[in-house]
């Protein structure tokens, strides 16, 4: 595992364009802001639901990247390491977010943020059912505690494997496996009971 | 089933299962109806969590980040989050040292006695007062009586 790490460290050039950061290259920053914004920035979308306030997040997340530059030991891959100071930050945005929520009393399943059909949806029930489908998932998601939310989002929306998931949080990969077997359980039973409630309300038309 | 075959499953399902495991499971999921089942709902489930697709990088995101950068390492200013986790560390422990030191201080010091200077009397008064009432209180009535005095000190020709 170590060995592995040192090797993909070596094979990651984002490290040599730290250092170069490090040693008061700034623009070699830039490198590293093209090839990870993509990532980042749907990361903290996914995370915080809403693309205006994922933009300003990413953008500070990079800023933290650049003031840790210096500090960072290069292991595994820069983008575990930038996931790493992503998921914190957003978690950070999170929980202020839910303290005013908390003090407002309000759901936070219901707090879908709106969304634009897909370009060319020719088909309106595809659409409706495609909405229909990203509101329940948001909702089961927005019910998960944290860290299932957290293992859940990485894996099935940012495609990282265990191992990688395991990296970002600092967890072992049988805790990544666990919390995501919870998190299944509990987005099953939420599948289930919306299936019920639409076959509830079906019936009593 | 057993929740250990769940798991392995759902590692299954992901991808996580070692190739020769994996094919090995296949060949049960394909063999055992309960497996099967278990594998279908699982699978069910995964799928059935989707997402409207990202928002596209917004335009010039990239130089307006390097602008922040440009700014953050021409000001050259230390700032809280920035800095290593061991300053903070140590600047944490300075202000708590410093706030037990000031109050074991205070508290062990004796209280000055017969000190006829003004100053000390309001403080002393100030702080009798507190015991009595709430700090609040105390507080909007020493600067009552200062705002009193200051407009007698004016009045005088």
């Amino acid at each position: 595992m170590t060995t592995d790490s040192a090797t993909s460290a070596a094979a990651d050039p984002g490290w040599e364009a730290l250092a170069r950061v490090a040693a008061g290259d700034v623009e070699a920053f830039a490198l590293l802001v093209e090839s990870h914004q993509e990532r980042l920035l749907r990361l903290c979308e996914r995370l915080l639901g809403d693309a205006e306030e994922s933009r300003d997040a990413a953008q500070e997340v990079f800023l933290k990247a650049f003031c840790k530059a210096g500090d960072v030991r290069p292991q595994g891959q820069v983008y575990t390491w930038l996931y790493r100071i992503a998921v914190n930050h957003c978690l950070n945005k999170l929980r202020r977010r839910r303290l005013v929520r908390f003090l407002r009393w309000d759901d936070p399943a219901e707090e879908a943020p709106a969304f634009d059909p897909p370009d060319g949806a020719a088909d309106p029930a595809a659409v409706l059912e495609a909405r229909r489908q990203w509101q329940m998932t948001r909702q089961a998601i927005a019910r998960l505690p944290e860290n299932q939310r957290l293992v859940l989002t990485l894996v099935r929306f940012e495609g990282l494997s265990y191992r990688e998931v395991a990296e970002v949080l600092r967890i072992t990969e049988g805790a990544v496996e666990s919390r995501l077997f919870r998190a299944m359980r509990r987005i099953e039973a939420a599948q289930e009971a919306q299936r019920s409630g639409v076959s509830m309300k079906e019936a009593r038309r | 089933m057993t929740p250990g075959m769940e798991h392995d499953l759902m590692r299954l399902l992901h991808g996580e299962l070692p190739a020769d495991e994996a094919r090995v499971l296949r060949a049960r999921v394909f063999r055992e109806p309960e497996l099967a089942e278990t594998y279908r709902r699982l699978e069910q489930t995964w799928h059935g969590l989707s997402l409207p697709p990202a928002s596209p990088i917004p335009p010039g995101f990239t130089g307006r980040v390097m602008a922040h950068v440009r700014t953050q390492a021409g000001s050259g200013s230390l700032s809280w989050s920035a800095a290593p986790g061991w300053v903070r560390a140590t600047a944490a422990a300075a202000l708590v040292t410093g706030a037990v030191l000031g109050i074991g201080v205070g508290r062990t010091l004796p209280a000055p006695r017969g000190d006829t200077d003004s100053g000390a009397e309001t403080s002393q008064t100030f702080l009798s007062a507190t015991a009595e009432t709430s700090l609040a209180d105390s507080y909007w009535s020493l600067i009552e009586d200062a705002t009193a005095a200051d407009a007698e000190t004016e009045a005088q020709p």
